[in-house]
């Protein structure tokens, strides 16, 4: 399964403080960085690249329809 | 007479109530109470009192007025009356007579919502650690609210405006009415279990009873149950429901509530670059410690004049060398002193002395036996008797006849013994 943006978001923080916390070898902390940038490409891709929802209603039916708020209201 | 200045009482009370009968505004009031001491007397007149937190006033309702009720007045029950304020001079008290009663809904629906609230609340529907945190960045938002009006609407179009890449779904739901309470709860159940990061459950303003449904037990309870974190929005800022006392969030209102549900792309995108600024800012700081480290490492005396790590051991080396060669010197030295003195000693210097001590040994041997040579006796005139090769040394070792040899100094001869004389 793809990484959840708030998890990936989460790991970001995660090394973010552990890098400010100065506990960290040179190797790791370069391999960290790495992996840092990594998660903030994916985050801003998965936030630039996501295709805007539209909106939906569950039927009693159990069936999702488009729901077009201005119509309804 | 002096009497005369004295009132009697039915006097007094008789001009009390004429001032109070004579009064406009006492002749037509409308009050507002909790009706107490209530008596449903024989006679079909109704007297109680009616009261609020700090004071009271007796009431009578007439029976011909009474007959015009819609419901059965009780103690507790908050009323709306509406009457004229007179006295009953025989008991010298003034009260409301009544003549116009219907029941204070908004009291009652509060004396319920007070009832449940403190219920719920004992129970520990509304504790804080009972409340489930609300996802920062969901990726799917449960409504539950009509699907008509300004709530969905202000609810979809906020969440669209912040957070676009986010799905939201209605369920739609009636809000008001007798079926609304089951029908929320319902729908909560429903976007449970479909499977949303966070439900948005509410409606817009409305009068308290327009509300009641958010005050009901089975949607309080639905709430509570519910596994997915419910962010409440009923009315507005100051309606304050028990829904909003057990969601785990409760928005002002519906836009509100969007609002809570899920961040702006502006403020996740501040807060990535915010994190990438820390992040770089970070490694950057540290590879320049490191920098400045080596730096210093490197302008070490030792690394810079790395002659001097071994012009030490040089020095030490040197002077081991030197030492071993005095010492050995010293060696030397003695070995040649000592042979040195060896070639003083006067064996060598006299070595015929050697063979000359060799000499006057030899002869003082050779003396020796000469003088211990038993054949040196006979030079002397001594001789010696033998017989078969046999030495003798006495006369009684012969016997008459026997052949003697007897050897000289120079020669010898045979005898032959004549005559024994063993003297």
């Amino acid at each position: 399964m793809e990484k959840s943006f708030e998890n990936a978001l989460s790991e970001l923080e995660a090394i973010v403080k552990e890098l400010e916390s100065g506990n960290v070898e040179l190797d790791d902390a370069i391999n960290k960085y790495t992996e840092a940038m990594q998660l903030v490409k994916f985050c801003n891709e998965k936030l630039n690249s996501a295709t805007k929802k539209v909106n939906e209603i569950l039927t009693m039916d159990n069936e999702l329809k488009e729901f077009d708020v201005e119509k309804e209201s | 007479m002096e009497d005369s200045k004295y009132l009697k009482i039915s006097e007094i009370n008789s001009y009390i109530k004429s001032l109070l009968d004579h009064d406009g505004f006492l002749n037509k009031v409308y009050l507002k109470g909790e009706i107490s001491n209530f008596k449903n007397h024989t006679t079909g007149h109704l007297y109680f009192s009616l009261k609020d937190d700090s004071s009271r006033i007796n009431a009578v309702m007439f029976s011909r007025d009474a007959l015009n009720l819609t419901f059965k007045p009780e103690d507790g029950m908050n009323v709306l009356v509406e009457g004229r304020i007179s006295a009953y001079p025989a008991q010298g008290s003034y009260q409301v007579y009544v003549e116009k009663m219907e029941v204070d809904g908004l009291g009652i629906l509060y004396i319920e919502y007070e009832k449940l609230k403190k219920r719920l609340a004992a129970e520990g529907l509304f504790n804080p650690e009972a409340k489930k945190s609300i996802p920062r960045f969901p990726e799917k938002i449960g409504v539950v609210t009509a699907s008509t009006g300004a709530a969905v609407r202000d609810i979809m179009s906020t969440i669209k405006r912040r957070y676009p890449i986010c799905e939201v779904i209605l369920f739609p739901s009636l809000v008001q009415g007798k079926e609304a309470a089951p029908n929320i709860v319902n729908q909560i159940k429903r976007a449970d279990e479909f499977g949303v990061d966070t439900i948005i459950v509410g409606r817009g303003g409305g009068s308290i009873e327009d509300l009641w449904a958010f005050n009901e037990e089975i949607v309080a309870r639905a709430i509570y149950e519910c596994k997915t974190p419910i962010i409440s929005a009923v009315g507005h800022e100051i309606d304050w429901t028990i829904a909003d006392f057990v969601a785990d969030l409760r928005a002002p209102t519906p836009t509100g509530a969007a609002e809570m549900a899920v961040p702006t792309i502006l403020d996740i995108n501040n807060i990535l670059d915010n994190l990438k600024i820390r992040l770089n800012k970070n490694i950057k700081n540290m590879i320049n410690t490191k920098f400045i480290t080596l730096r210093s490492l490197k302008n070490n005396f030792v690394l810079k004049n790395p002659r001097a790590m071994y012009e030490v051991k040089m020095q030490k080396f040197s002077s081991l060398v030197e030492n071993l060669s005095n010492d050995l010197q010293k060696i030397l030295l003695k070995k040649q002193t000592d042979f040195e003195k060896l070639g003083e000693s006067y064996i060598l210097k006299n070595p015929l002395s050697l063979i000359d001590n060799k000499k006057s040994k030899y002869d003082l041997l050779v003396n020796t036996l000469k003088l211990v040579n038993p054949l040196n006796i006979l030079d002397k005139g001594y001789s010696l008797v033998k017989v078969d090769n046999k030495l003798i040394k006495s006369s009684k070792d012969l016997k008459l006849k026997d052949e003697i040899n007897i050897k000289f100094s120079e020669g010898e001869i045979k005898a032959i013994v004549k005559e024994i004389n063993n003297g």
